[in-house]
C-alpha cells in the first residue's frame, strides 16, 4: 500500500468531516456566544436542515443549491420564532436555558419521528463519478460538499466582517449592554443569531443530506462533535471552533488508519477532558471562560 | 393565623385535634396506602412501583450534586458503573451479590473521588460538557472492552440479590426492599439538609464565591457532594441489574442522562421531595402513551420547558405553595 496516497484519501475525507464539524460548530458557538446557552436542539436542526433539503429535492424536483439555500431560510426562521417565543426568558441563563434546549430537542426530534418515520430516507448524488488531483481520486459529490461549505464560510466571514448586522451580531456578542448603548438593538439580535446559528446547521445538514442517509436520528453524533470542537476551540470563539472543526476531521481521519475507531474515538474523549482541564479556554482558539 | 387558633375546632371528634395535625395524619395514611398498594395491584404496578423507588435512589444522588451547584449531565455513568461492576464483581471475584454490590459502590466512590477532584474546578457549562464527555467515554469503554461487559449484547441472565440466603427473586420481594432504599434515600436527603454539612452546601450553591469566603472549602464540600451523588447513583445501578436481570451500554446513554434530568426539574430542584415527586410522575407516565412514545417524549419536552418557565420550583412547590395559602389563610 501506498503511504502516500493513503495519507492523502484520509487527508481529503478528514476535511469533509471537518468541514461539517465546522459548519456545526461555528453555529453551536454563534449561538453560545449571543445567548450564554448551550444549544441542545443543534443537532435537530441538522436533522431539520436534511429533511427541508430532502422534501426540496426529492418531492418538489428543485436542484440541490437552490434548495440547500431553501433549507438555510427555513431553518433561520423556525429558529427565530422559536428563539422569540420560547427561549426568550432564558437568555443568559446557562443551565436553565440549556435545560430548555434539550427539552426543545426532545420535541423536534420526535416531532419529526412522527412526520417522517424512522425510517432513513436517501437523497440523489448530486454529481456522478470522481476526480483525480494530484494522485488521490475523490469522488466528485464529495468534493461539491467541500466548495459549496467553502463558500458558505466565505460568505458567513463577509457577513460577519461587513454586513452592518453582522457587525451588530458580533457587538451583542462581545458585550450586549454597550452594544445596547451604541445604539445596536440587541432585542433582534438575539433571534437573528440564533437562527443564523442553527441555519448553519441546516446548511450542514442539507449539504450532507446526499452523502449519508437522512432520518430523524441522524443530528446525535453531529451534535457530540460540535461539543467536543467547541470545547477544543474555546466556547464561544468562531475562529476556534473552525480550527478545532477542521484538526478534529483530520485527527479522526488519520487515527483511524493506525487505530480502531472505537479506541480512536475514545482517545479523543479523552483529549477533549483532558484539554478542557488544562486549557478550559480552549486548545486552539480563546474562547470566554 | 390568630383568629384560626381562637376559633374552636369544628370538626365533631372529640379529640378536636388541630387542623394542620389533622391534614398531616391524613397525608400519612394515604401515603401508607399509596405505598402498600403495588402488593395488591399485581405484577404490572409492582414493576412499575420498583422502578420508580430505583429512579427515586439515583435522581436524589443527582439533587444531591445540583445543590451543591453543579448540574451533572453525565448521571447515567456511575449508574453504569455501578450495574457494572456489581455485577462483574460477584463473577469475576465470586462474591456474594451484596458484597459485589457494596464492593462497586466503594469503587464508584473512590473513582467519583479522584475525577471529582479534577472535574469540579470546571463551573457552569463546563461541568455540565465535561460530566456529558465522561459518561460518553464510559459507555464507549462497556462497548469496546466486550470480552469482559458483553459489548453491545451485555450481561444477561445476572442471578438476583440474596441477603443471608434470603433471595429478593420475586416482584414483591424486591419491591419491599426497592421501597426501603428509597425511603431511606429521601430520609438521608432531609437529615443531611437539616445538618450544618448540608446547609454549608446549600450556601455553596446560592454563592459559591461569599461561601468561600466565610472560611468554607467549596472543593471539598462539592467532591463530598459528587461523591456521595454518585454511590447513589451506582447504587440504583446495581438494583436496576439485580431487578431486571440484563444489563447493556445502551440502556445507561444519554437518554437515560436526560431521563434524570427531567425528573429532576419536573419533580422541583430546590425542594428536597422534589427527585421523589419527579421519578413517582415521570415513572408510570411512559405506560398512558404506550403505543405512542413519541407523543410522550414530545409532552416530557414541552412539560419541561412550561415548568421552567412558569413553575421553576417544578412540581414539589406546587404542595408548598398551597400549604403556605393555607397557613395565611
Amino acid at each position: 500500500m501506498d503511504w502516500n496516497l493513503l495519507l492523502g484519501q484520509a487527508t481529503v475525507n478528514g476535511l469533509v468531516v471537518g468541514l461539517l464539524y465546522l459548519l456545526m460548530a461555528v453555529g453551536f458557538t454563534l449561538v453560545f456566544g449571543v445567548m450564554r446557552m448551550v444549544n441542545f436542539a443543534h443537532g435537530e436542526f441538522y436533522m431539520l436542515g436534511a429533511f427541508t433539503a430532502y422534501y426540496f429535492t426529492s418531492k418538489l424536483d428543485m436542484p440541490f443549491l437552490p434548495a440547500v439555500a431553501l433549507s438555510f431560510v427555513v431553518a433561520v426562521a423556525v429558529g427565530s420564532l422559536l428563539e422569540w417565543v420560547i427561549l426568550k426568558p432564558f437568555r443568559k441563563d446557562e443551565l436553565n436555558g440549556m435545560i430548555v434546549t434539550i427539552g426543545l430537542a426532545m420535541i423536534l426530534q420526535n416531532l419529526a419521528l412522527m412526520s417522517f418515520g424512522p425510517d432513513p430516507v436517501s437523497v440523489p448524488a448530486i454529481a456522478k463519478g470522481a476526480s483525480t488531483i494530484a494522485g488521490i481520486t475523490v469522488a466528485n459529490s464529495r468534493l461539491y460538499v467541500v466548495v459549496f461549505a467553502v463558500v458558505v464560510l466565505l460568505l458567513l466571514y463577509a457577513f460577519l466582517r461587513h454586513s452592518r448586522a453582522g457587525r451588530g451580531l458580533r457587538a451583542v456578542v462581545e458585550d450586549a449592554e454597550t452594544a445596547s448603548i451604541q445604539g445596536v438593538k440587541a432585542k433582534l439580535y438575539y433571534p437573528l443569531g440564533f437562527g443564523i446559528g442553527v441555519g448553519l446547521a441546516a446548511i450542514g445538514g442539507a449539504l450532507m443530506a446526499p452523502l449519508f442517509s437522512v432520518s430523524p436520528f441522524m443530528g446525535q453524533t453531529p451534535l457530540l462533535k460540535a461539543f467536543m470542537v467547541v470545547i477544543l476551540g474555546g466556547l464561544g470563539s468562531i475562529p476556534g471552533a473552525a480550527l478545532a472543526g477542521v484538526c478534529l476531521g483530520l485527527l479522526e481521519s488519520y487515527s483511524t488508519l493506525f487505530l480502531s475507531s472505537s479506541t480512536a474515538d475514545m482517545l479523543i474523549f479523552l483529549l477533549v477532558m483532558v484539554g478542557m482541564l488544562a486549557f478550559p479556554r480552549g486548545l486552539i482558539g480563546k474562547g470566554e471562560a | 393565623m390568630t383568629t384560626q387558633l381562637m376559633e374552636p375546632a369544628r370538626s365533631s371528634s372529640a379529640l378536636a385535634l388541630p387542623r394542620g395535625r389533622l391534614l398531616a395524619a391524613a397525608g400519612m395514611v394515604t401515603g401508607l396506602l399509596l405505598v402498600a398498594w403495588p402488593w395488591t395491584a399485581g405484577q404490572f404496578v409492582l414493576h412499575l412501583a420498583i422502578l420508580t423507588c430505583i429512579n427515586i435512589v439515583i435522581v436524589n444522588g443527582l439533587s444531591l450534586i445540583d445543590r451543591c451547584g453543579q448540574l451533572s449531565f453525565g448521571h447515567s455513568a456511575p449508574v453504569a458503573l455501578g450495574a457494572y461492576g456489581g455485577v462483574l464483581c460477584s463473577s469475576a471475584l465470586g462474591l456474594g451479590s451484596i458484597s459485589a454490590g457494596a464492593l462497586s459502590l466503594l469503587a464508584c466512590g473512590l473513582l467519583s473521588a479522584v475525577l471529582g477532584w479534577v472535574i469540579l474546578r470546571l463551573r457552569g457549562v463546563y461541568f455540565v460538557l465535561v460530566t456529558f464527555a465522561f459518561a460518553e467515554l464510559v459507555r464507549l469503554v462497556l462497548l469496546d472492552a466486550g470480552a469482559i461487559t458483553g459489548g453491545a449484547n451485555g450481561i444477561a441472565a445476572i442471578p438476583p440479590l440474596t441477603l443471608l440466603g434470603f433471595a429478593f427473586d420475586s416482584r414483591e420481594r424486591f419491591y419491599a426492599l426497592a421501597l426501603v432504599l428509597a425511603a431511606a434515600s429521601v430520609g438521608f436527603m432531609v437529615w443531611l439538609f437539616s445538618r450544618p454539612l448540608g446547609r454549608a452546601m446549600s450556601a455553596v450553591a446560592a454563592n459559591s464565591a461569599l461561601a468561600e469566603s466565610t472560611g468554607l472549602n467549596v472543593l471539598r464540600l462539592q467532591i463530598v457532594a459528587y461523591i456521595v451523588g454518585s454511590m447513589l447513583a451506582a447504587l440504583g445501578g446495581v438494583l436496576t441489574a439485580r431487578y431486571v436481570g440484563f444489563i447493556s451500554p445502551e440502556s445507561f446513554g444519554t437518554a437515560a442522562s436526560v431521563a434524570f434530568i427531567t425528573m429532576l426539574v419536573i419533580g422541583g430542584r430546590k425542594s428536597l421531595y422534589g427527585p421523589m415527586v419527579g421519578a413517582l410522575v415521570l415513572t408510570p407516565l411512559p405506560e398512558f402513551f404506550r403505543g405512542a412514545v413519541q407523543t410522550q417524549h414530545v409532552f416530557y419536552g414541552a412539560a419541561l420547558i412550561l415548568i421552567l418557565r412558569f413553575l421553576p420550583g417544578g412540581i414539589a412547590s406546587i404542595a408548598k405553595l398551597t400549604i403556605s395559602r393555607e397557613a395565611r389563610r
